[in-house]
């Protein structure tokens, strides 16, 4: 369990976490989503203790992380740089790490081959490519056999086939009771795998939520047609309801559901050809809800 | 996946050390550098003896008035200093160049056990290794210059002290590199610093008015760890005991600061 309260984060004048609260909970996959710049790696490395917060606290498993006898048995985590030195093998990363906490040799090995690097478990990890870093990344991670999970970024730079193996690993790892987190600028990839939903911008809650409930409350509406478009219309309206047209005899709705709108077509006998509700995409909802906080947006840079 | 049942894992100052010794020999460079200083002890030290005058004033900073086999022997510790004391900076600073450091602390929340741990690794090791290698430059250059009247043997007064101070002070470099590369998180400004202050600094004290230069000159830190590995004091030295307790105390400021640092900032 990550438990944010009240957390913010500035450096100088500039704040790059405002007040954020939110808490990821075990058996749950929490996806921390926000534009380039919205707080999300900072957050995280206040989660871990690296970074301190100006105000507000952070607890992992009811503590702060530094108090923990076992700190790699309460969270793993993938930070977004690469933290490794180029020089060593994926094998004495990995050791290094493991003795601190007196991990056996043979979970260095377990974790080694359910990352997929045995075969350059012993290569220096300088010649390796960008998804080979982040399955090591995310190795290291699983090293303490953590309670909680916690990855920025997991999937970049990993092919298809490594984006299906965290996918698979993180449903896994949540079915198994553990709190997993990992946070992504790209909804559609997060709405795969998340039950839960934190999304911030410019260091902000803007939702906390879950992927049903983001696209029922972005609304969606109703598309419909029929030949007595115009009688239709004012049938329709009524208060809360909007109705627009893009072309003739369509008409779009907002405010009831697709059911509704069919029942008050048939008690003033209109027939209709067409009724289908459009659910607002994800993505959609997403950059609806995070289009104000965008640090670097077209149209500044147009203006 | 399977839980760790029989050993259960807990972060301990053991582990800490253990984790790195781990990283210290998993890296080549460390090998390499460690390998250069003996070599370079060693090797300049046979070579100082094979060419020995006695008109020539030869020896390690501190120590040019008054040569002795043992000076002569640790010709080679200017440059050995160099090599353990740049090897301190990259131990640290490489763990800040490299985003290392997040891993480290990520494992070690409590930051303070990371920089007891590195210095007494590091500390242990390039203590032994020097000392070594004074004692091998020592031992295989005594031969060459036993006709001349600064022969002197292994066991004679002061010599193994002053041969085990300079692994001392060998160290003592390499640990001040472990602070100052810890303290400006970066390889190339410790490197410069620790040159500054080893090298320059001693150079540039001969600009001040010689009654000034007389009382600062000898508490510099490499004059100071000079006194540590000579058998005859030069005057207006410190004496080894007086030496060391001043590079110690150099060193000792380097380390707290650089704790500060690593305690109070964010990584």
């Amino acid at each position: 369990m990550i438990e944010v309260r009240q957390v913010s984060k500035r450096y100088g004048d500039k704040t790059v976490v405002d007040r954020l609260d939110f808490t990821a909970k075990p058996g749950q996959v929490t996806g921390f989503l926000g534009p380039n710049g919205a707080g999300k790696s900072t957050t995280m490395r206040m989660i871990i203790g690296l970074d301190a917060p100006t105000s507000g606290s952070v607890t992992v498993n009811g503590r702060r992380y530094a108090e923990h006898a076992a700190p790699l048995h309460e969270i793993g985590a993938l930070l977004e740089a690469r933290s490794v030195h180029p020089g060593r093998s994926a094998f004495s990363h990995l050791l290094s790490l493991a003795r601190t906490h007196g991990i056996a040799r043979r979970r260095v090995d377990e974790v080694i081959e359910l990352a997929g690097l045995t075969a350059v478990a012993r290569k220096r990890v300088g010649a390796f490519s960008l998804g080979m870093g982040q399955r090591l990344g995310i190795a290291a991670a699983l090293l303490g056999d953590p309670a909680v999970v916690m990855l920025d970024e997991p999937v970049n730079g990993l092919d298809p086939e490594g984006v299906l193996w965290v996918r698979n690993l993180l449903t896994g790892l949540a079915a198994e009771g553990r709190t997993v987190m990992l946070s992504s600028h790209l909804m559609s990839e997060t709405a795969l795998i998340a039950d839960h939903l934190v999304i911030i911008g410019r260091g902000k809650l803007l939702a906390d939520t879950s992927v049903e409930a983001l696209v029922a409350d972005a609304g969606g509406g109703v598309r419909v047609a029929s030949d007595d478009a115009e009688r239709l219309r004012h049938a329709l309206s009524g208060p809360g309801v909007s109705v627009a047209s893009h072309a003739a005899g369509e008409l779009e709705v907002s405010g009831l559901s697709a059911r509704e709108v069919g029942e008050i077509a048939n008690l003033n006998n209109i027939s209709l050809y067409e009724l289908s509700s459009r659910a607002t995409s994800l993505e959609q909802a997403f950059m609806e809800l995070t289009h104000d906080s965008v640090e670097y947006s077209d149209r500044k840079v147009a203006a | 996946m399977t839980a760790a049942a029989h050993t259960r894992p807990r972060l301990t100052f053991r582990g800490v050390i253990a984790g790195e010794w781990t990283k210290f020999w998993s890296l080549r460079s460390s090998w390499i550098t460690l390998g250069v200083s003996l070599l370079l002890l060693a090797a300049f030290g046979v070579i100082a003896a094979l060419t020995y005058s006695p008109g020539l004033v030869q020896g390690p900073p501190g120590t040019a008035v008054s040569t002795s086999a043992v000076a002569v022997a640790l010709t080679g510790s200017t440059f050995a200093s160099l090599a353990i004391g740049v090897l301190g900076v990259l131990v640290a600073a490489g763990e800040y160049s490299t985003g290392l450091i997040r891993a480290t602390i990520a494992a070690v929340p409590a930051r303070l056990p990371v920089i007891a741990a590195k210095t007494l690794v590091f500390g242990a090791i390039a203590f032994l290794v020097t000392a070594v290698g004074a004692i091998v430059a020592f031992v295989a250059g005594a031969p060459l210059i036993s006709t001349e009247a600064i022969a002197m043997g292994l066991g004679d007064d002061g010599v193994l002290r002053s041969l085990i101070g300079a692994g001392l002070y060998l160290a003592l470099v390499g640990v001040f590199g472990v602070a100052l590369g810890m303290l400006l998180r970066s390889s190339a400004g410790g490197i410069a610093v620790l040159v500054g202050l080893l090298l320059i600094i001693p150079g540039l004290t001969r600009l001040l008015p010689d009654s000034w230069s007389e009382q600062v000159t000898p508490y510099l830190p490499s004059n100071a760890g000079g006194a540590m590995m000579t058998v005859h004091q030069a005057d207006g030295a410190l004496s080894a005991g007086a030496g060391l307790a001043v590079f110690a105390g150099w060193v000792a400021v380097a380390l707290v600061a650089a704790a500060y640092r690593l305690v109070k900032t964010d990584v």
